[in-house]
């Protein structure tokens, strides 16, 4: 679908990564290892494990749309996580608590809806401003799940999650409270979100999210509105972050306002900046390194945020591109 | 013969506290022709384009454009009617490749933009426009090639190439032979000349033989005034204009 668009005329052919054929394929080959794991991991706790990571991989991945598509900085991304996650348990715990794909629906609508104003205000700056008022209003949602206690739980959390049934066209395939079903759950929806953005970014509203990364005074003068382009960006990175929210509920059975603060926030953007943006499967693959690397070093040390913290400083200075560049490197070695 | 009158400044203005980096410009863009803004370094001339496409929020006056004032209009609603420009110093897609530079540019003005379901490189009037620009400025050589590794004089080609894509009416070029080499300026000027047939060029160009040989019209700019206006013809025998640039190497081709 993209030798349209690699092949320009005069003969040049544009290589990329993700637009070759060997790229397609590794993802194929990601994805249905990813659908063999449950059934060959030794236990539930690593199931649960990949299960999270998927998740964060499609956060991640949101982010990227605005990050690397379309050059803005979201620092509290997971504050749209958190508000699908609020919303679907809140739909499930009080209006229905048998439908899930309602319940996901009302998740990623309402979290679109509520970015909408959010994003309104936001494009009406640039640069940094836009980046801090992130934080201002990812702050501010924060203190809304933390304080709101009639509503949210508030330090509690949403609790007393009801586990509706996995369906498909009114067939039972499984509940969401088994592991295994959870699994291929968030699998099926990541798969989905990442064809749909990957779709979206090759479009040529991808192309003019690209030219406002690229230049954002040039764009203007080829005649594009800016602030809309920016806030329908701004608008499917958080639907999908709210999509996220949805499966993070489900698969948790809880939510704390922990998830939306601002530590956990930054935590997305370095899986963003590890696996490396403006790729949509870099920041997959950050997701994982980020969370294995997370686990493996609170189990050695409490003082885990450190060691991550060298890591990535040491990863930004050597790969600055993220685990994306890497076939960049190995194609520059074959070169020279 | 008459030609359409298509944009009028009104005492246009732009002060920069307390600079009066534009002041009172009266000015009248005509269809078919090229209109060159002349003057010193720090005459305004910039500033006067920054404020007739948007860039810059006018101090005081108004823009019209036929018929319609445009004074307050965003930059990319300006664009959709028709007016457009380049930059002195280049402003261009960097990092996308000369095909994508003007593709972008065409699709905006084309549409399409948000047909989320086709590929980038799916809209057929889109790309033909595009291959038609970079065929008449000479770039479809380097279409595959990332802007930013283009050669100077291919950039300020290629920011043309970007403006000629949304259809210009009137295109305001702010000093596109800045830095080029002798052979890439007489391409360039021969470029703009023709285009001088087709829309309203307003052109601001240091290199005065370029002024002289294509401008049908010039306005000569002051301190941010108007200080005369007439053909070129008329300029090169300007008392005024002659004190404006005492001691300014340009005078010698004026008056050459
Ligand atoms: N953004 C700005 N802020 C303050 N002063 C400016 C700005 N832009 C231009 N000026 C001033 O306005 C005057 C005209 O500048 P400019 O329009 O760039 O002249 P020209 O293009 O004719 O060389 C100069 O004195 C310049 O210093
Ligand atoms: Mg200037």
């Amino acid at each position: 679908m993209n030798s349209v668009e690699t092949q320009a005329p005069g003969g040049v052919i544009i290589k990329t990564v993700t637009g070759s054929l060997t790229g397609k394929l590794i993802m194929l080959a990601v994805f249905v290892i990813l659908a063999i794991l449950p059934f060959v991991l030794p236990d539930k706790f690593w199931i649960r494990q990949v299960n999270q990571i998927m998740i964060y991989a499609l956060l991640a991945m949101s982010l990227d749309v605005l990050l690397g598509y379309t050059g803005l900085l979201s620092f509290m991304h997971n504050a749209y996580l958190g508000i699908g996650a609020y919303i679907t348990g809140l739909f499930l715990i009080h209006v229905a608590p048998e439908s899930l794909w309602l319940a996901m629906a009302v998740g990623a609508v309402c979290t679109t809806l509520i970015a909408l104003p959010v994003g309104w205000v936001q494009v009406r700056t640039g640069g940094l401003a836009f980046a801090l008022l992130t934080l201002a209003f990812g702050m501010m949602f924060y203190t809304v799940a933390w304080k709101w206690y009639d509503v949210t739980g508030g330090d509690d959390g949403l609790m007393g999650l009801p586990q509706p049934d996995i369906t498909l066209f009114g067939l039972k395939l499984a509940s969401s409270g088994d592991s295994t079903a959870m699994y291929m759950f968030t699998l099926a929806i990541l798969v989905m979100c990442f064809l749909f953005t990957w779709r979206v970014i090759h479009s040529p509203l991808g192309a003019v999210l690209e030219a406002i990364r690229e230049n954002e005074q040039r764009a203007a003068f080829v005649g594009i509105n800016v602030r809309a382009y920016k806030l329908i960006g701004w608008m499917l990175a958080c639907g999908l972050a709210g999509i996220a929210g949805s499966v993070y509920i489900l698969f948790r059975g809880y939510t704390g306002p922990g998830v939306m603060g601002a530590f956990e926030g930054a935590g997305v953007l370095m899986m963003v900046l590890l696996g490396g943006m403006g790729t949509l499967w870099g920041p997959l693959i950050g997701a994982a390194i980020f969370i294995i690397m997370k686990d493996q070093l609170s189990s050695f040390t409490e003082d885990w945020e450190i060691f991550v913290g060298i890591i990535v400083i040491l990863l930004v200075l050597f790969l600055p591109r993220g685990v994306a560049g890497l076939p960049d490197l190995f194609r520059r070695g074959k070169a020279e | 013969m008459s030609q359409a009158t298509l944009l009028t400044t009104k005492d246009l203005s732009k002060h920069f506290d307390g600079v009066m980096a534009v002041n009172l410009v009266n000015l009248e863009v005509t269809d078919q022709e090229v209109h060159s803004i002349i003057g010193p370094n720090g005459a305004g001339k910039t500033t006067l384009i920054n404020v007739i496409t948007g860039l810059l929020a006018a101090s005081e006056g108004s823009v019209t454009y036929q018929g319609q004032d445009i004074t307050t209009k965003p930059v990319h609603e300006r664009v959709r009617l028709g007016i457009c420009r380049t930059f002195q110093i280049t402003s261009i897609f960097m990092g996308l490749t000369v095909y994508e530079n003007v593709r972008i540019a065409a699709q905006s003005h084309l549409g399409g933009s948000l047909r989320i379901m086709s590929p980038r490189g799916g809209l057929k009037r889109v790309n033909a426009k595009t291959e038609q620009i970079l065929e008449r400025v000479g770039l479809t050589h380097v279409a595959g090639r990332q802007a930013e590794l283009l050669a100077h004089g291919d950039q300020r080609v290629l920011e043309v190439a970007i403006s000629l894509a949304s259809e210009p009416q009137v295109l305001l070029l702010d000093e596109p032979a800045a830095g080029m080499s002798p052979a890439e300026t007489d391409q360039m000027s021969e470029l703009i000349a023709a285009l001088g047939t087709e829309m309203a060029v307003l052109l601001v160009e240091h290199d005065m033989e370029v002024v002289m040989a294509i401008s049908q019209r010039i306005t000569v700019l002051h301190q941010g005034g108007v200080i005369a206006r007439g053909t070129p013809e008329e300029i090169a025998s300007d008392q005024q204009v002659r004190e404006a640039y005492l001691g300014g190497d340009d005078w010698a081709v004026l008056t050459a």
